[in-house]
């Protein structure tokens, strides 16, 4: 590698062993971000008696190998799965969508004062959701309810004889917390895609646009398709935010039937004895959907974020 | 067919922390159809916004911009008829060449698609690229990318074709020749073109004539010889010709000029022309200054050599006068003659190779003798 | 060639004809032609337009999205803080009194022993993760970049945790720390260090033979903080990699010839050029830090107890437990809010003057 042919003997053989150094501690680092992971698997599929008789990361084999808490999980967790998915792919759709949109009309369109709105956007990325969720629980059970409620009776009263009532069902709730997710994902598509944009060459915009496109024309035919990739770093990242988030869900998620899978997780962890075998496998495959994005799209994972 | 008019435009820029800058201040220039003209400047000079404001893709801030008898100054880009050719290139990545190519006339008009077809065959086979049309743009090497470009402009067939120095990123071999092809292209397709370049040796070798800008005024527009023998002023003077004119400042005493290490005597003829200011700026081509092997005339001075550049067919000498160090000058040789530094030498300003100009304003009072330029040039 | 040329030449009128907003030519067809009215029209409401064209142009495609994140981000804190001001509490969403606004929620916060406690534990969390994650994060980073093999996979594995939600990586750690056999306590009983570590770390009060990591106020804290740090700290490494990426190699070529060694080298002359990145990584680490709530909820649910109660997880057992304190918990929000504001604020304003937005 970088090490100097020319030097003598000794210094070979200490710089070998400074590399060896090296990779020992880089594989301690492996054992110290992994173990927990690690031991989360192998409790899962031991039964009690080899729960309490083994250490925790070693894997029960033969008798003390059971999956009985991993089925009993994931019966927990399959209907909250089904609904984080239902919620989480087309909120990181819309974010994703938005976010391209806003950046083109704030980075390739150049005008004056739009800055100011960058700024406005980007900080929304920053602020702590609990500044929100007052606002946020009256808005989607008390206002909105009451003014589509209203105006349904108003417009179509003829139908309902003024007697609609917004549905406050679960699946509405979980449309609702989607629509919430895509708002609050939009500042930070809108950065990751400003960003990129902003190394989208000035000329060939300009050569598009003596070309006789028009502003949407440009980003149909030139934009969208060039920002391919960064749709795929931006759709990665933000399921994963969105997927794995739980403080949203705990408010604007009243059904018992519909729950997404963090809350149903912390449920199964909340009872008073705790059951490790089943709480591990409960993370385990609570885990499971971006731990698999996350192995497949590593690579656009850590760009969205290195932003 | 039609001229292109520039007339009085002005465009200025407002800065957060710098206030109003005039990139651009009252330029008039009348390109007339087919005609290629050069604007040349150094960078900052405002002769890539000029090109821009004509493009479109820069709001006049005043004056008018004529496209034959219709002013376009506030039509957007794609309806002024004019096609821009980038440094950048500014070709679509994620396109096909011909894609590339058809793509303005898609946006721009109603034509069949396999007449778009056919104009792209035919553009592409004129610039020799019809084996490359179904590639992107990646795939091609620069030289191949910068023909797209000219084709994406062609295809078009604008009133008006736009040029932001499109050879400035290729390497000087390949330049040289997309010099001459690009003339040769303009001549064929006899469309109005303005070329923008900071390379003066561009604008001479390729123009019809030459608009030289300066902190966004307009120096000169005329052909690539008046600029060179005629200049304007001193700018114009000192930013045509490589190795830029010997400048020195002088005062006129009586019928002589005084710098600080020679005086230069001027014959009455000569003298009658420059007026009554007395601050002035006496300068000499570096071609036009003479090693001569005795002092033979009043225009003789002992000099000795600095530095010599040999540049093959002739050399570049550095001097400075043997009378002082308070000037300096360049003079070129031609390459068969040996000179070395340290040696003493003798140089002659010829009278009728000098031009003057106002020492405060700049403005050329006389320029060389034409007469002795026509004697040179019949006799190449 | 010629053909050609003649082709090209020749079509000019017909392509123009083809144009679809085919522009005036003289100006008997200016006035009379419809298109070219309607682009004078064009031209002049452009011209008394009091903004940019370009900022007409673009609001299709940024006004929606803006006005979106807008109405939930600006609106909601707005009006949350009208909430702060108001005294709602209660079961009803729709009791809020706006009619008598007053301060009255924040003067309660000065005298709440829980939120002074609250906004200790928050700031502490906030400070320490921060600080650890960095330097731990520069250390991978620098480790990595090295020149080793198999860096992918080394970093990919450094950077897993990030992609865990809090609720799993809570739920995880909530087994590691577990006194009686979790990993943290079997190791130190393997090294002999658990008897050594109860005496120093149990409050005076317990009477103990096992670390209890999550339930001691001695370790609480610091235990969640060094979750969270295994959690994070990738995130770390991969900023400073990119840093140490982009500072040129001539650098390092530099200090050699210097005859600097490793070490100096780093601390010298390529740690300081990391500054940017040091600095976007701990805006960011914080705001983690601040959303934390999902950790220690995942943990202990909305009543951590004091030593883990930090004022995330206080404005939520505030509002939306018990006694439903709107009010007081809007106002906790606001604490929480201003608290981000004061990080970004600067962070956002520099980055603004260096023209990085």
């Amino acid at each position: 590698m970088s090490t100097s042919t020319g030097s003598p003997l000794s210094t070979l053989r200490e710089m070998g062993a400074r590399r060896i150094g090296l990779y020992l501690v880089l594989l301690a680092g492996i054992v110290f971000y992994l173990i927990p992971v690690e031991t989360a698997v192998a409790t899962m599929f031991k039964t009690q008696q080899a729960f309490t008789a083994t250490a925790p990361y070693v894997p029960a084999l033969g008798e003390g190998f059971s999956v009985s808490s991993a089925i009993r999980a994931w019966e927990t967790l399959r209907p909250g799965l089904v609904d984080s998915m239902l919620m989480a792919i087309p909120a990181t759709i819309l974010s994703a969508l938005f976010g391209s949109l806003a950046a083109y009309g704030l980075t390739t369109i150049d005008w004056r004062g739009q800055v100011a709105v960058v700024v406005l956007i980007i900080a929304g990325i920053f602020i702590p959701y609990q500044a929100v969720l007052v606002p946020l629980t009256t808005f989607w059970f008390q206002i909105w309810p009451g003014l589509v409620t209203g105006f349904v009776n108003t417009v179509f009263g003829f139908v309902t004889g003024g007697n609609w009532a917004y549905p406050r069902s679960g699946n509405v709730q979980l449309i609702q917390l989607t629509i919430t997710h895509a708002a609050y994902g939009i500042p930070i598509c809108t950065l990751l895609f400003r960003s990129y944009y902003q190394a989208i060459s000035d000329e060939m915009i300009e050569a598009a646009r003596l070309d006789g496109a028009t502003a949407f024309s440009i980003y149909k035919n030139i934009i969208f398709p060039l920002s391919l990739p960064m749709f795929a770093v931006t759709l990665i990242y933000q399921f994963t935010q969105v997927y794995n988030d739980l403080l949203f869900a705990l408010v604007l998620l009243n059904d018992p039937n519909t729950q997404v899978a963090t809350q149903r997780l912390v449920r199964l962890t909340g009872g008073v004895q705790q059951d490790f075998t089943l709480t591990m496998a409960g993370a385990v495959i609570a885990a499971l959907p971006t731990l698999l994005v996350y192995i497949f799209f590593g690579e656009q994972f850590a760009k969205g974020v290195a932003e | 067919m039609a001229q292109l008019t520039l007339d009085d435009i002005t465009k200025i820029f407002y800065d957060d922390d710098e206030g109003e800058i005039r990139a651009v201040d009252s330029v008039s220039v009348d390109i007339e159809d087919g005609e290629f003209l050069c604007v040349v400047g150094p960078s900052g000079c405002g002769k890539s916004t000029t090109l821009r404001m004509i493009a479109g893709l820069e709001d006049v801030t005043s004056g008018e911009i004529r496209l034959g008898d219709r002013v376009i100054n506030d039509q957007p880009p794609a309806q002024r008829d004019v096609a821009m050719v980038f440094q950048s290139y500014a070709l679509y990545p994620h396109m096909t060449i011909r894609r590339n190519m058809a793509f303005g006339l898609e946006q721009s008009t109603d034509l069949p698609k396999d007449e778009i077809r056919e104009r792209v065959d035919d553009a592409a086979q004129l610039l020799g690229i019809d084996d490359l049309i179904d590639r992107k743009p990646g795939e091609l090497s620069g030289g191949q990318q910068q023909r797209v470009a000219l084709g994406r402009a062609i295809v078009r067939d604008p009133e008006v074709f736009l040029m932001d120095e499109p050879l400035a990123n290729l390497d000087a071999k390949l330049r040289a020749d997309m010099r001459t092809e690009l003339q040769h292209l303009q001549e064929d397709l006899d469309v109005t073109t303005v070329y923008v370049t900071h390379d003066q040796t561009e604008a001479m070798t390729m123009s019809d004539r030459i608009a030289i800008l300066n902190d966004g005024k307009l120096q000169q527009a005329a052909t690539p010889l008046e600029c060179y023998h005629e200049p304007n002023n001193r700018f114009v003077a000192g930013f045509v010709g490589e190795p830029a004119m010997n400048f020195f400042e002088v005062t006129r005493e009586g019928e002589t000029l005084v710098a600080g290490d020679f005086e230069y005597p001027l014959s009455a003829s000569v003298a009658d022309t420059l007026g009554a200011e007395t601050d002035l700026t006496l300068g000499v081509r570096p071609e036009d200054v003479e090693l001569v092997a005795e002092p033979g005339s009043d225009h003789d001075y002992d000099a000795v050599v600095d530095v010599v550049e040999p540049r093959g067919n002739e050399n570049t000498v550095h001097l400075h006068f043997e009378a002082g160090d308070h000037e300096s000058f360049i003079a070129t040789v031609e390459g068969m003659r040996t000179v070395a530094a340290g040696d003493a030498v003798t140089v002659r300003f010829p009278e009728e190779a000098i031009h003057v100009f106002d020492g405060a304003t700049g403005e050329a009072i006389r320029n060389r003798d034409m007469d002795t330029v026509e004697q040179i040039e019949s006799a190449v | 060639m010629r053909e050609i040329l003649t082709r090209l030449r020749t079509a000019g009128a017909r392509l123009r004809s083809a144009a679809r907003r085919t522009a005036p030519t003289d100006d008997k067809v200016a006035t009379d032609g419809g298109t070219a009215v309607g682009e004078r029209r064009r031209t002049a409401l452009r011209d008394r337009l009091p903004v940019e064209w370009e900022l007409v142009e673009s609001s299709p495609f940024w006004l929606p999205p803006v006005v979106l994140a807008g109405f939930f981000v600006y609106g909601a804190i707005f009006w949350n803080a009208i909430i702060s001001l108001t005294d709602w509490e209660g079961l009803s969403l729709s009791g809020a009194d706006y009619s008598d606004l007053d301060v009255e929620m924040y003067a309660r916060l000065l005298g709440d022993g829980a939120f002074w406690q609250a906004t200790q534990n928050t700031i502490v969390l906030l400070v320490v993760f921060t600080l650890l994650c960095l330097v731990v994060g520069l250390l991978a980073a620098i480790l990595i970049d090295q020149q080793i093999r198999f860096e992918n996979t080394f970093r990919t594995i450094y950077l897993l945790p990030m992609s865990l939600s809090f609720v799993v990586t809570a739920t995880m750690w909530a087994w590691m720390y577990n006194a009686r056999n979790g990993v943290i306590n079997t190791f130190l009983r393997l090294l002999n260090l658990e008897g050594l570590l109860v005496t120093l770390l149990k409050p005076e009060a317990i009477n103990a033979t096992v670390l209890q990591w999550l339930s001691w106020n001695t370790t609480a804290l610091p235990a969640v903080i060094f979750a969270l740090l295994w959690q994070f700290s990738g995130y770390a490494m991969v900023v400073f990699l990119a840093g140490l990426r982009a500072i040129p190699t001539e650098h390092y070529e530099a200090a050699r010839v210097d005859g600097a060694s490793t070490v100096r080298m780093y601390m010298r002359v390529i740690v300081p050029q990391l500054r940017a990145s040091a600095v976007s990584a701990s805006v960011v680490l914080m705001v983690f830090a601040l959303k934390a709530f999902d950790f220690i909820f995942a943990l202990r649910g909305d009543q951590p107890g004091a030593n883990l109660d930090i004022l995330a997880t206080m404005m939520y057992r505030e509002a939306f437990t018990g006694g439903n304190e709107w009010a007081y918990g809007s106002a906790i929000a606001i604490v929480l809010f201003v608290l981000a504001l004061l990080i970004i604020a600067p962070y956002l304003y520099s980055e603004y003057r260096r023209g990085e937005l």
